[in-house]
């Protein structure tokens, strides 16, 4: 079932050879750091910590709210100095914490605290995981421990460590399998603990001997892991065509790894659950890739998470000498999100930072041409879409063929189209408009759906309490005492279930209100779409508004009736 | 560290390829071809080359200048399609055709429909077909250092014997870019460089000729299929022209029924249209095909595909392809099955009108007879232009004409002239035993319509009959006062001109064979 590669890809110059050999160096920042409390997919974490809290290295600072959520962990300790909106690295001002650094990384107690992982059961694990704060390290940040709590444990047949690295520049999960392998080997062996009927594999691209020895020597003595070279070809590290390849099956984008059978977790993350379950400490630092030609020493570094990208650039000697940077990248040059300020913090999910002299986007504006409909990005496209249809379509925002008959929302944002294409087409530029259009449009329908339902509870709500009414007169009709009083207490029964009914139906309507609300207001970009949004929320709310009160009648008129 | 840095969309590297270099690539590709066709054909198809890409990149330059767009002309497009163009023309065509050609090709074809990668056709072709349609006499003729001769697959048509190999090397009469050999170690090239992919031309070769060995009437002849597939621009148009990314789906599928459709439209219009012309029809055609093949023809994202190995595409998604293409076959065979009816009674008809016009031109004649060592003179010129003086005048046919009692009475000699002002005059000039022309009349006649058409006026034409001299002079002013001179039509000097040779080339003809000698025997 295995294959050698998946279909498409490109080969971009891996530039790796910038830092490839630089050993890892760990880096103190002084000053202040900074936690976005929005470090994953899902919902933001809420901080529990406020100004002027003393905090220590390891200590939560933000709790995760909800499922799918992730604890925020310092990673220094010191003096909380605000909690309040601070820039990210996806350009946005979100909520964080900002700590002023005390430069003594006084740990909580307990930290370093040796675990045997072969004493705890799966929950166990899990749960150290989520204490954690663990989220994909590789770049996504899904909440790992979500990700190690699939339906159906028993069905998973490979836990894959990601080690394909195929990001041009980054070098940092190759250096962290040449010097951490036996580590990660136990993470990976921590992992299979949840599934008894895994294998492990661990994906080196070829270019990478070293990282593969390693890696190699540490699962000598395991028998169910291995590792699995895999022929240089960008995007190997992909989720879906790293599963492509050790599972031999292609998911689609509405489906989970788990349902291939397959759990994909980068090599990065895998040695945060070694030190997180076997080390006892939480994911405070991490290994960052600082590289690109306008930096005087590409380096691997170890860096607590919060620290800023200025103060990175800085540890790497700065800018190059006759070098300026021009362009700063959270990530490598194919997926990574270019930087208008280096004054962001360093995220969890942040693999490494590129500093160009070169924009090669702006030249490339330059070398413009129409589409000559050579379909270069169709032969490229790692998921077999056909990139060439779907620019025309988005182009004329014609989302109806978008979506439904080119699958537009299958697109990983890989970007091989748009660097293979002759005439440097905006490719992934036309299509995150494409995806970010429907999916605000999707949204607002969301939003009209739950509103409708709401109206539809709301009559629901309106005929019980005619039948209630119909059952108390018809109880107060009865004259016979003893009688009536059953049928009292009856209907008083009947009630009590009602009214339970009818607030359950309130909760119901007001979180699906409360989300749609929520992702309304994320997700409209125009004045109009909000409006829209705003119209459909105030509608609804009045509509829960009318039947709790009609709730309260319906219990007062139950009151009355009971005696 | 304030400063604000460059943002963009990822991806932030791009590969080196560009549009320009693509396209000089196909220019390079296609250099074989051009310098086997300049060796062969001379200084006169390096001109027309010249010409032709000259006249492409500048009126691109100037059509830029005109709409006000940014000057397109670095990305080499117009150059390839200059090129191309030449290399479908013959070398024989006047210097103003590729340049007309090349011209029609970008402003018409595609500067007028938005430029690079918004043309609907190939724009190369497009001029083709418009130079076919508008001179179709200069656009067929064709030969070698001024001297004309039928291409192979005209021979081949007229049912006669090629050499194959000389059309695989490139060294028999065709159009610029005719050596086999060049162009398949162009397209090799073009393949292995990444420039075109493999589905377009092996699915039109492949089609065209299956469509060959089951209507090419010649079966599994291998030599005959070798010739159709060498000749006529089947592989020019199978990896230069069908294979126009513009024009052409961008689905694997769907270039795999793009070029099934191509070839069988080739073979269709070679078996049963004009030989020559059949592939640069075929392709336009097609092209016009290509928006619906990749409306229908969507690749399906690999999870979406049920299991390993399924292709690309499900039955509903090409069922509209399929019957476009079965409406296709059906077609071509409803017309073909009407030719086959029609044709015997048409060529019946022929014939009947040109025993008439024969008979017309020999006065006192019951019966048209071959005229044996006429017949013999003819077949020794070996289809090849006649004389030197005459123009591009061939000898079709050499008759006599009989009395009642068997008496020769006169001579019929068919001429086929190919200086015509539309493309090829032929009439029969009756020449009396003693060298007078008794009349001309014509069997073949297309030209304008109040102008060339005019020749076949009693008045224009009348000027032939009764006289006996050696050669008639074309006098274009008019006021002819000896018995050789013949009046111009006004307005049509070239159709004059190019009779009064063809009637020269008779009265030449008749005379080296035996006229004087016959003249005796009925003296």
């Amino acid at each position: 079932m295995a294959r050698r590669t998946f279909r498409g890809g490109v080969h971009p110059a891996d530039k790796k050879a910038l830092s490839r050999d630089a050993a890892f160096r760990r880096y103190e920042p002084g000053g202040l750091l900074v936690f976005p409390l929005g470090q994953h997919i899902g919902r933001p974490a809420t901080a529990v910590v406020k100004k002027g809290d003393r905090v220590l290295a390891g200590q939560i600072i933000g709790e995760a709210s909800g499922f799918i959520s992730a604890n925020i962990i310092s990673s220094c300790s010191g003096t909380v100095k605000a909690v309040e909106k601070h820039r990210t690295v996806m350009g946005v001002m979100a909520e964080s914490v900002i700590i002023s650094n005390d430069g003594q990384y006084e740990k909580m107690p307990g930290i370093g605290e040796k675990v045997d992982y072969t004493t705890l059961d799966g929950k166990e694990i899990v749960q150290k995981v989520k204490d954690a704060g663990i989220v994909g390290l590789g770049g996504a940040g899904f909440p790992t421990n979500v990700k190690l709590s699939p339906k159906n444990p028993d069905g998973i047949r490979y836990v894959i460590a990601n080690g394909a690295e195929c990001e041009p520049y980054i070098t940092c999960d190759d250096q962290l399998m040449r010097t951490h392998a036996d580590e990660i080997v136990t993470g990976m062996k921590v992992m299979m603990r949840l599934f008894p009927n895994a294998k492990g594999v661990v994906v080196i691209e070829d270019n990478k001997p070293e990282a593969i020895a390693a890696m190699q020597k540490a699962c000598e003595t395991e028998s169910d892991i291995s590792v699995k070279v895999v022929p240089i070809k960008y995007p190997q590290g992909g989720e879906r065509e790293i599963i492509s390849v050790v599972a031999g099956i292609d998911i689609k984008a509405s489906q989970l790894p788990a349902d291939a059978g397959c759990i994909v977790d980068n090599v990065a993350t895998i040695y945060a659950i070694y030190q997180a379950v076997c080390e006892s400490t939480p994911l405070m630092e991490k290994a960052v890739t600082i590289s690109g030609e306008a930096v005087a020493e590409p380096s691997n570094l170890i860096v607590p998470i919060g620290t800023l990208v200025s103060e990175l650039f800085d540890a790497a000697g700065g800018a190059k000498e006759g070098t300026v940077p021009v362009k700063v990248l959270s990530g490598g040059p194919m997926m990574g999100v270019a930087l208008a300020t280096t004054e962001v913090p360093l995220q969890k999910n942040n693999n490494a930072f590129t500093f160009l002299e070169e924009d090669e986007v702006a030249a490339a504006e330059k070398q413009q041409t129409a589409c000559i409909r050579c379909a270069r990005c169709v032969h490229v496209c790692p998921l077999g879409l056909n990139p060439q249809m779907m620019a025309v379509a988005a182009e004329r925002k014609d989302y109806e063929r978008y979506e439904k008959v080119l699958y537009g929302l299958e697109c990983i944002s890989c970007g091989t189209c748009t660097f293979t294409c002759p005439a440097k087409r905006p490719l992934m530029q036309l299509f995150k408009e494409a995806r970010n259009d429907i999916m605000a449009a999707k949204a607002v329908k969301r939003a009209e759906e739950a509103a409708a339902a709401a109206a539809l509870e709301k009559e629901a709500a309106q005929k019980r309490q005619e039948e209630i009414d119909a059952a108390v007169a018809a109880a107060l009709r009865v004259r016979e005492p003893g009688k009536n009083l059953a049928r009292a207490s009856e209907a008083e029964q009947r009630l009590a279930a009602q009214s339970e009914a009818v607030n359950n139906v309130d909760e119901k309507v007001e979180a699906s209100v409360k989300t749609a609300i929520k992702e309304a207001e994320a997700d409209l970009a125009s004045n109009a779409k909000t409006t829209l949004g705003n119209k459909v929320t105030d509608a609804v709310r009045a509509d829960v508004a009318d039947t709790s009160s009609e709730e309260k009648s319906v219990k007062a008129i139950g009151k009355e009736d009971a005696k | 560290m304030n400063q604000i840095y460059h943002v963009s969309s990822s991806p932030h590297v791009r590969s080196r390829l560009q549009t320009g270099p693509v396209m000089y690539n196909v220019i390079i590709s296609l250099l074989p071809a051009t310098l086997v066709g300049i060796w062969r054909f001379g200084v006169r198809a390096g001109i027309i080359v010249f010409l032709s890409i000259l006249a492409a990149v500048a009126s691109e330059a100037i059509c830029c200048k005109i709409m006000k767009k940014e000057l397109t002309i670095k990305d080499g497009s117009a150059v390839v399609t200059g090129l191309l163009l030449a290399l479908c023309l013959s070398p024989l065509v006047p210097f103003y055709i590729p340049v007309l050609g090349a011209v029609f090709a970008i402003v018409v074809v595609k500067c007028m429909f938005g430029g690079l990668g918004k043309n609907f056709i190939n724009p190369a072709l497009a001029a083709r077909c418009f130079l076919l349609i508008s001179f179709s006499g200069t656009m067929t003729a064709y030969g070698v250092d001024g001297v004309s001769s039928a291409t192979p697959l005209e021979v081949l048509k007229g049912g006669g014997a090629v050499n194959v190999t000389q059309m695989f090397l490139g060294t028999s009469t065709g159009v610029i870019g005719c050596s086999a050999l060049a162009l398949l170690i162009g397209g090799l090239y073009l393949w292995i460089s990444g420039g075109i992919t493999w589905e377009i031309p092996a699915s039109m070769i492949g089609a065209f000729g299956i469509f060959m060995i089951l209507f090419g009437g010649q079966g599994l002849d291998g030599k005959f299929l070798l010739a159709h597939l060498c000749g006529g621009g089947i592989l020019m148009g199978a990896f230069f022209m069908a294979t126009d990314p513009v024009t052409s789906p961008v689905s694997s599928t769907g270039q795999l029924l793009y070029g099934a459709i191509a070839g069988v439209l080739s073979g269709l219009f070679r078996v049963n249209g004009s030989a020559a012309d059949s592939v640069s029809y075929a392709i336009i055609i097609t092209n016009l095909v290509t928006p619906m093949i990749d409306q229908f023809i969507v690749p399906k994202p690999f999870a979406y595909r049920k299991k390993e190995g399924e292709s690309f595409f499900s039955l509903a998604a090409i069922a509209p392809a399929l019957v476009l293409t079965l409406i296709t076959l059906i077609a071509g065979v409803a017309l073909s099955g009407v030719f086959g009816l029609t044709k015997d009674t048409i060529e019946e008809q022929e014939r009947a009108a040109q025993a008439a016009a024969y008979k017309e031109v020999v006065t006192g004649a019951e019966e048209i007879v071959d005229w044996e060592e006429g017949k013999a003179a003819v077949e020794a010129l070996e289809g090849a232009v006649y004389g030197s003086d005459f123009g591009r005048v061939y000898i079709n046919d050499a008759y006599k004409g009989v009395d009642a009692s068997g008496n020769t009475v006169g001579y019929v000699i068919s001429v086929t002239t190919a200086d015509g002002f539309d493309g090829k005059i032929t009439l029969a000039v009756g020449i009396a035993a003693d060298g007078t022309v008794n009349g001309i009349s014509f069997t073949e006649l297309n030209e304008t319509a109040g102008m060339g058409m005019r020749a076949d006026e009693p008045e224009w034409k009348g000027q032939f009959a009764g006289k006996n001299v050696e050669r008639f002079e074309l006098m274009k002013g008019g006021g002819s006062t000896e018995d050789s001179q013949i009046d111009s039509i006004s307005g049509a000097s070239i159709t004059s001109g190019a009779v009064v040779n063809a009637v020269n080339a008779a009265l030449d003809f008749y005379a080296a064979n035996g006229g004087a000698a016959a003249a005796d025997a009925a003296a």
